[in-house]
């Protein structure tokens, strides 16, 4: 299968110091959910930005559809990956304001978003569950509800990737556990999914890959199932957990 | 925004346009006004019986359109600069003096009123291009130490603005303690003020608020974006360097000619684009287009009061804008809802 993005050799460093990320490869194939998971420090979020051209690597490169990301243009960028970062910032949009920011890569500069680009902002707000909030001020809402908003967004921009950096953070189980679900059906309509998470029982229940990062480096990868092991928790993490499995579904069970 | 809104916001500003007119320590009446000004567009000089005295004429044509149109100008000009720094640097105190625009001009006015000016080097009418140069050199400087790793960093831009400002405001008082003639003029041009501003004031000043608001109007939709963060704006596509870049120069050289040419007036660019926040929301191409208007009317009353309250005394405009703009300022934000971008 073609790869939908992928890694080559690639080195990240700040301006001083030791690589964050060090020729690291690694390969993205459509419509799959992917968890990024390691240690603070380990280089999860530099990863995504990465992945969206938010910062370009020093060594190696980075391909989208076999193209190397640099040869995009930022707008057409915007139509093919979009990203939720860690932090956000709210300001008096309403919510239908905001989630129709992810419709403006889709017009130009002094038009306005059209019927069409209204029609995919109502949907993306039904998925995500917050229709009913759509004129309310997105600074006024819990925190949950902004997560929700910002999804939102993120799905109105109807990219085939998205990057999500720990999108379940300021989630109540309810809506960690309703947030993956969503992520995982937007999978079956040929998104692929990159997400950093750090509940690693989300990641054994929703994700179909996972990429484990220590120091800079990809210490492995694979099925959910068959990555992680005690031994493998106990080195990354410095965890010692007992080997355990849900009884229903058979994934791991990650407790101390 | 609707056709009829649009109208009834030109009426409005007809309607205070032609009111500050009237008023002043000698009182024409409107009828006279309208007369005057009636009597300067072609199409309508027949229909008007010119029975004003010569001085009217002259106090309405030469001394106060011009100021009241300068007032619309420069507190248009300095709302819409502020739209710009709170949009670009993504914080609500920002204001058009933030970047050393105001003790940039400051200085360099001072140095112009004090060294070159009386030294009869240069004219009066050149103490714009003083401050306009000190100004952009203000801006210059503090843009180069607001950057970390070659890119703009809103949180160290703004603390190099302080200071910045901070040693040139030290500067001005250091030179007004070594020379101590000429200080009245100092003082007023410091304190802000519209006094004695005709025509050729109007014409430095509003071909840099014109092409401001234009470019400002053309950036509003990258600055909506660039609300969210400057990770998720460059996800949305826009070069957020860039359009920080472009942003700050834009907001530096509208405050900078408003500067220039009335000295610094307070409060307008923090306070107006603050306050429609709360009431029209984030949306910059609504928030430009209100700031613009309301700004332009706020100084408009409040140069109109500076010269009337205490007529024939005038008051520096700043005391003004400050002291009706604080209340209602805190008056809004008691009401306003949850407008901090937390």
């Amino acid at each position: 299968m073609v790869d939908k993005m992928r890694l080559a050799g690639v080195t990240y460093s700040y301006a001083s110091g030791k690589p964050v990320l060090e020729s690291l490869d690694l390969r993205l194939q459509p419509s799959l959910f992917y968890g990024v998971v390691g240690p603070n420090g380990a280089g999860k979020s530099t990863l995504l930005k990465l992945l969206d051209a938010y910062l370009k690597p020093q060594e190696g490169t980075v391909f989208l559809n076999e193209r190397p990301l640099d040869s995009y243009s930022l707008p057409y960028l915007a139509r093919e990956i979009a990203m939720i970062p860690q932090h956000s910032h709210y300001f008096p949009f309403t919510v239908q304001e905001m989630v129709l920011l992810g419709r403006t890569p889709f017009y130009t500069r002094l038009g306005r978003p059209s019927e069409a680009d209204v029609e995919i902002a109502k949907e993306a707000m039904e998925v995500t569950g917050t229709g009913h909030l759509a004129s309310r001020l997105v600074s006024d809402l819990s925190g949950g509800e902004r997560q929700r908003v910002t999804l939102a967004r993120a799905f109105a921009q109807r990219t085939e990737v998205l990057l999500l950096d720990e999108p379940t953070t300021h989630l109540d189980l309810e809506y960690q556990i309703s947030t993956c679900r969503m992520l995982k059906n937007r999978t079956e309509e040929g998104v692929t999914i990159i997400a950093v998470l750090h509940d690693l029982n989300l990641v054994a229940s929703f994700c179909d890959y996972v990429f484990v990062l220590d120091k800079g480096n990809l210490v492995t990868e694979g099925c959910p199932t068959n990555v992680f092991t005690p031994d493998l928790i106990e080195d990354v993490f410095h965890v010692a957990v007992p080997r355990l499995n849900h009884p229903v579904t058979g994934r791991p069970v990650i407790v101390p | 925004m609707k056709l009829r809104k649009v109208a009834l916001i030109v009426i409005l500003i007809l309607a205070v346009v032609l009111v500050a007119t009237a008023l002043g320590s000698v009182h024409i009446p409107l009828r006279d006004v309208l007369g005057i000004l009636a009597s300067r567009i072609p199409g309508l000089r027949g229909l008007v019986n010119a029975d004003w005295s010569q001085a009217r004429e002259v106090i309405v044509l030469r001394v106060r359109l011009p100021r009241v149109l300068l007032a619309l100008v420069i507190g248009g000009g300095l709302s819409v600069s502020g739209v710009l720094f709170q949009g670009s640097l993504r914080n609500p105190l920002a204001d058009p003096y933030i970047i050393g625009v105001s003790s940039g001009a400051s200085l360099g006015a001072t140095a112009g009123l004090l060294f070159f000016i009386p030294q009869g080097l240069v004219g009066f009418g050149s103490l714009p291009l003083f401050a306009f140069a000190g100004a952009m050199l203000a801006t210059w400087i503090v843009s180069r130490l607001g950057r970390q790793r070659g890119r703009l960093e809103p949180t160290t831009l703004i603390l190099a603005g302080v200071a910045v400002s901070a040693v040139l405001t030290a500067m001005v008082s250091l030179l007004m303690v070594l020379r101590i003639q000429n200080l009245q003029d100092v003082y007023v041009w410091l304190m802000g003020s519209l006094s004695g501003r005709g025509w050729q004031h109007l014409a430095v000043a509003t071909p840099y608020v014109v092409v401001g608001v234009v470019l400002a109007l053309w950036l509003a939709k990258d600055l909506n974006v660039y609300l969210l963060g400057e990770e998720a704006a460059h996800s949305l596509g826009i070069d957020v360097q860039r359009l920080q870049r472009l942003v700050l120069i834009i907001g530096s050289l509208v405050a900078a000619a408003c500067v220039a040419v009335s000295g610094v007036i307070g409060f307008v660019g923090l306070m107006v684009p603050h306050a429609l926040r709360l009431l029209v929301g984030a949306e910059h191409r609504r928030l430009i287009f209100h700031s613009l208007w309301v700004g332009g009317i706020f100084l408009l009353v409040a140069d109109t009061l500076a010269r009337t309250v205490l007529s024939p005394t005038e008051l520096p405009v700043g005391i003004i804008t400050a002291c009706v703009g604080g209340p209602f300022f805190i008056y809004l934000m008691k009401r306003g809802s949850g407008y901090h971008g937390r």
